[in-house]
């Protein structure tokens, strides 16, 4: 073998021997980590330092029946620094005017030498995520933003602000509890809890990548992998902020009043179940505080506001005519050895009386004696089933059921099954569950109850969201449902709401002092005790929990509400003298605001006009008279195309003339208001100086049809 | 005449390795520009181009270098060869002794006036290289006899690796084998290949019990480690790890040129495991590409052997090739976990000034070595 043959000869051992093997294995161990082991790998990858990084959506807004903000959510800042961040150059070149920035706008406990010292020193450290303030508004992050130094951004300038929202409530404490909230560290409430997946939205993802691990430094990774967040949508509810407000203000002041413990008021729309209003005001610390949804969350025995059920129950299986008479005793009866009394002033005068007018009275010998007559025993009146029949009635009515609202916490209804051991039926219970005692059942639920009387049998479902709304536009619509179309038979609604308006119009009624002119209305009180029952040491905390329920207008019933006052201390207790006022106030500020629930003034048949009868001398703008005598469906005669013009009556029909403002002559203001009085007389160049008096012009100082001269002064009576 | 067809013009030597060598410069930049990104973020405010400005300088010197040295007739080299040897010695002892200690190494040394950091052992390594293509190719006559042939070759084989080795064994190591690699090519015989392997295990032993004595100049407490985690670490110390992970990003095809993510994690993703980025960004088939390359130089390096119509040319060319696919490989090795963590850069790819450099200084001799052998056979033909 020759020389070179020799070296080729090992050049090829070393190239197919040696380099040509590890190039393969090289090659093979490098698919093998990338494609056999690929997954497990990319996942280690991922865990230890990609990270998604949750973009939290705006959330959706609460929106009053109207559309004004009930709950938003406001953005804010944190802002924070970078002290490592900027260059030597720039840091230096800046940190003076920086330091002085921060004292003065940023940093409150720093004088301009401390802010700089303070800057200085985080230099020299290496936490790259320093806090300067919390909770600054957009534009107060945008004017820090500026600050020199910080205007280089985030990586030159060490400029870091982490946006946050916070949930703000524009109308404060109104139906603040049925907003509710949802808060980490406690289980969300109300509508903010229930609706929380609408409302939050989609929450999106921003990939970070940890790129420095020894000082957990991430930023974040712009890919395609992002997902921006999208926002929630808003929750329209049923709530008018109006009637809200009358409701909880209302409510307020009778808390106040009475000192009492917790409250409740409620305003539904009779047709659709809207609730319209829900305050709750419980004790406080500092003071009154929507604290808990007693309206819908507290089951409490009602008391006399229950009555309604045990005589429509007797009328629907037709056991009672309202006129029989029932004998109330004088107001005190005992069943078994447990002794019942009435509360009204009347009883004690009274043997026998009729059924409505024991209702009316609201006596509790009368209703429960009637239930005990007729459903105490099995008879063939009850169909042999004795108390049973009474508690179907019950359930028809619906009272053991939830009403459903459409909010988190409603409490069950508790109605006793008849002769239950399990449920501890006694001989006993039977009457006072008539009167509403030995069971339990929520403001609303009870409201519901009495919504579907007003509503001439037809049971609504109560109702708080109205609509999901994306963009503005209806996405999900929560239609009026109803729960049960027929109550009871249209005489035994028919006879129930006459009993409710006999409570307020009878002059022996209970709610009699609640009467007003202005409209009707229909509804019963209750005066319930709470806490009667003896501990076993023979102490009771006793006290009374106040209620009203009911309608108006009678005619027409438009609203139902209902309003519970627990333990007033002070100033009474019965529920005509607590929760009735408060009914009394929110139907009355009610119909006063809402000018359809008012009765047209021409609904009554055209009365003859006599110039007596017609508005004499009115002088005004034009527009506004027209818009009068638009609605009041008067006929006017006459030509005037002036601003202003005089209405004069002549017989029987009403003229309209013209009042000319002529160019340069002093016009005449007689008749007219203030404000137009000044208006046309400033205008066309006088100096109104002295105004005597109130009401209209009664005379002027310069005769009208008078040249102008510009500037002179003039002076107006009135009366 | 187009720009084109001028600098083709220029360019001597073989052309398939001047095209490796603009693929592998290529490869170079981009990666490097990628892998910098956090370097750039932490030290330059964020500024990667100042990093790229840098790298690229340093590629288009390489270049020069690459230029200049395939120019020089390469027998010149051989001249040089013992001057070379004789001066690098002592600059390895002053760096051991006096060289800055980086990353607890000393392997640099700053060059008097001009400011510029030089690792002693690459220039050393060149010398060794030359030195050794000289003497086996002086001594074909006589190679197998031991005293006259074996014992020259191997006396500074042995004093340079054993300079190196205190501060970086591998490199060391690299070396010691293509060493014998050149002389198994160079028809040394077998026993004493042999015997220069046992020896080699002798000085590596001595070094590392020597090590624990002067735990400052030779770091053999690392070497240990090293080797003790990639025992017992299945899955490998966290930088391998990572590696792991930019290759399993990789996938076939890649992340995409900017968009590897473990270049931040990575410490040396520009330099030790750079193959592992060239990998995420670019995906396995560019790591197969560069695998590739590296073979394909040294088959073109077995074709100038076979033509080489003296001995030196061929053995030079056998040691540099040989030398830079080992590396090459040592490098990819540790990327994949095959082998215990290493410093060893990829040739013409990783980032870092005079390796850099000196592989194109590599690649203009191996390219001298063909430019002329070109040429005689050539004159041959014409003959």
């Amino acid at each position: 073998m020759d020389i070179k043959n020799e070296v080729l000869y090992r050049v090829y051992i070393l190239l197919f021997g040696i380099l040509v093997p590890i190039a393969v294995v090289l090659m093979y161990r490098t698919v093998d980590i990338a494609i056999l082991q690929g997954e497990r790998w990319r996942q280690e990858g991922e865990k230890k330092y990609l990270d998604y990084r949750q973009v939290e959506a705006d959330r959706g807004n609460i929106l009053t029946a109207d559309g004004s903000l009930l709950a938003t959510s406001v953005p804010f800042f944190d802002i924070y620094f970078d002290p490592l961040a900027a260059s030597d150059e720039d840091f230096a070149k800046y940190k003076d005017t920086l330091a002085h920035c921060l004292a003065t706008f940023v940093l409150d406990n720093y004088t301009v030498g401390g802010a700089l010292e303070y800057l200085e020193n985080l230099r020299k450290g290496d936490n790259r995520h320093i806090l300067l303030k919390r909770k600054v508004t957009y534009d107060g992050k945008k004017f820090i933003e500026e600050f020199p130094l910080f205007s280089l951004g985030q990586n030159k300038g060490g400029f870091i602000a982490r946006k946050r929202s916070e949930r703000k409530r524009p109308f404060g404490l109104l139906a603040q509890r049925t907003i509710g909230y949802v808060r980490d560290s406690a289980h969300p409430v109300g509508l903010e809890g229930r609706f929380n997946k609408i409302l939050s939205g989609t929450p999106g993802s921003e990939p970070m990548i940890c790129i420095d691990p020894g000082k957990d430094l991430w930023i974040p990774v712009n890919n395609l992998t992002a997902i921006e967040p999208e926002r929630g949508d808003d929750l329209q509810t049923t709530i008018d902020i109006d009637i809200q407000d009358i409701a909880e203000s209302a409510l307020l002041r009778a808390m106040n009043f009475h000192n009492a413990e917790w409250g409740t008021a409620i305003v539904m729309e009779v047709k659709t179940g809207a609730v319209r209003a829900i305050a709750n005001l419980g004790r406080s610390e500092e003071g009154w505080w929507e604290t808990y949804n007693y309206g819908i969350g507290a089951a409490i025995e009602p008391g006399s506001t229950f009555k309604t059920a045990s005589l429509m129950a007797l009328l629907e299986d037709d056991l009672i005519d309202l006129d029989d008479t029932v004998s109330i005793e004088h107001g005190v009866t005992s069943f078994y050895d447990e002794v019942m009394e009435d509360a009204s002033p009347y009883s004690p005068k009274l043997d026998s009386i009729r059924i409505r007018e024991a209702f009316l009275i609201s006596s509790n010998v009368g209703v429960s004696k009637l239930v005990n007559q007729y459903y105490g025993q099995k008879t063939k009146a009850n169909g042999n089933e004795g108390a049973a029949r009474y508690i179907k009635r019950l359930k028809d009515f619906n009272l053991n059921l939830p009403t459903g609202v459409n909010i988190d916490g409603e409490a069950n209804p508790y109605i006793k099954e008849a002769y239950s051991t399990a449920d501890d039926w006694s001989g006993t219970t039977l009457p006072w569950m008539s009167i509403g005692y030995e069971m339990k059942i929520t403001p609303l639920q009870l409201l519901t109850f009495y919504n579907g009387i007003a509503n001439d049998g037809e049971v609504m479902k109560p109702q708080i969201a109205q609509a999901v709304l994306r963009d503005g536009k209806v996405i999900e619509k929560y239609l009026p449902t109803v729960t049960n179309r027929r109550l009871a038979s249209d005489k035994t609604i028919r006879q129930a709401k006459e009993l409710l308006l006999s409570v307020v119009e009878d002059e022996r009624g209970t709610a009699h002092k609640l009467k007003t002119d202005n409209f009707r209305f229909a509804g019963k009180t209750g005066t319930a005790q709470i806490n009667y029952k003896r501990s076993s040491r023979g102490t009771s905390i006793g006290g009374y929990q106040a209620s009203f329920v009911g309608f108006f207008p009678y005619e027409k019933p438009k609203y139902s509400c209902i309003v519970v006052i627990n333990r007033p201390r002070d100033n009474g207790f019965y529920g005509s003298d607590v929760a009735g006022p408060v009914f009394r106030e929110i139907a009355d500020k009610i119909f006063t605001t809402q000018v359809a629930l008012h009765k047209p003034l021409n609904s009554d048949p055209k009365p003859m006009l006599t110039a007596e009868k017609l508005p004499a001398t009115s002088l005004g703008a034009k527009e506004d008279m027209m818009v009068i005598l638009d609605y009041l469906d008067m006929e006017t005669f006459g030509e005037a195309e002036t601003p202003f013009v005089v209405l004069r009556p002549q017989s029987d029909s009403l003229i309209m003339e013209p009042r000319n403002a002529v160019e340069n002559l002093v016009p005449n203001v007689y008749g007219l208001g203030l404000r137009d009085a000044v208006h046309l007389l400033e205008n066309a160049g006088l100096r109104v100086t002295v105004v005597e008096g109130a009401g209209k012009v009664r005379s002027q100082s310069i005769t009208a049809g008078a040249r102008i001269k510009k500037g002179t002064p003039i002076k107006l009576r009135l009366n | 005449m187009s720009l084109g067809t001028r600098i083709a013009s220029e360019l001597k030597g073989d052309r398939a390795i001047w095209a490796i060598v603009a693929i592998l410069a290529l490869f170079s930049i981009l990666v490097v520009y990628s892998s910098t990104g956090t370097l750039a973020y932490k030290k330059m405010g964020g500024n990667t181009e100042a990093y790229l400005m840098k790298h690229v300088v340093v590629v288009a010197g390489g270049l020069m270098l690459t230029y200049m040295a395939h120019l020089i007739h390469y027998t010149k080299y051989s001249r040089w060869a013992p001057t070379l040897l004789v001066v690098s010695i002592p600059l390895l002892v002053f760096t051991i002794a006096f060289g800055p200690e980086i990353n607890d190494a000393r392997r640099w040394i700053e060059v008097p006036f001009v400011g510029v950091t030089i690792q002693t052992s690459d220039f050393a390594k060149l010398a060794l290289l030359i030195y050794v293509a000289r003497a086996i190719s002086s001594k074909q006559e006589y190679i197998k006899d031991f005293n006259s042939a074996f014992l020259p070759i191997i006396v500074p084989v042995l004093i340079i690796c054993g300079l190196i080795a205190p501060a970086n064994l591998s490199t060391a190591a690299l070396l010691f084998i293509t060493c014998m690699g050149v002389m198994f090519v160079g028809r040394v015989a077998m026993q004493y290949i042999l015997l220069l392997l046992l020896l080699g295990v002798v000085v590596f032993a001595t070094l590392v019990l020597a090590g624990e004595f002067f735990p400052d100049v030779i770091r053999s407490a690392t070497w240990t480690d090293r080797v003790r985690e990639f025992m017992e670490e299945p899955d490998g110390v966290d930088q391998v790890q990572q590696a792991k992970i930019a290759i399993a990003n990789g996938g076939w095809l890649g992340l995409g040129p900017g968009n590897s993510i473990q270049r931040n994690y990575l410490y040396s993703s520009h330099s030790d495991f750079i193959y592992a980025i060239v990998i995420e960004e670019y995906g396995i088939l560019a790591g197969i590409l560069i695998v590739l390359l590296y073979l394909f130089l040294f088959f073109r390096a077995t074709r100038l052997v076979t033509k080489s119509p003296k001995a030196f040319g061929a053995m030079l060319v056998m040691g540099l090739t040989f030398n830079m696919i080992l590396q090459a490989f040592v490098n990819i090795a540790v990327s994949v976990h095959l082998v215990p963590v290493t410093g060893v850069t990829l040739p013409m790819i990783s980032m870092g000034g005079t390796s850099m450099l000196f592989t194109c200084v590599y690649f203009g001799i191996i390219l001298s070595v063909s430019k002329y052998i070109e040429a005689v056979s050539v004159e041959a033909e014409a003959t």
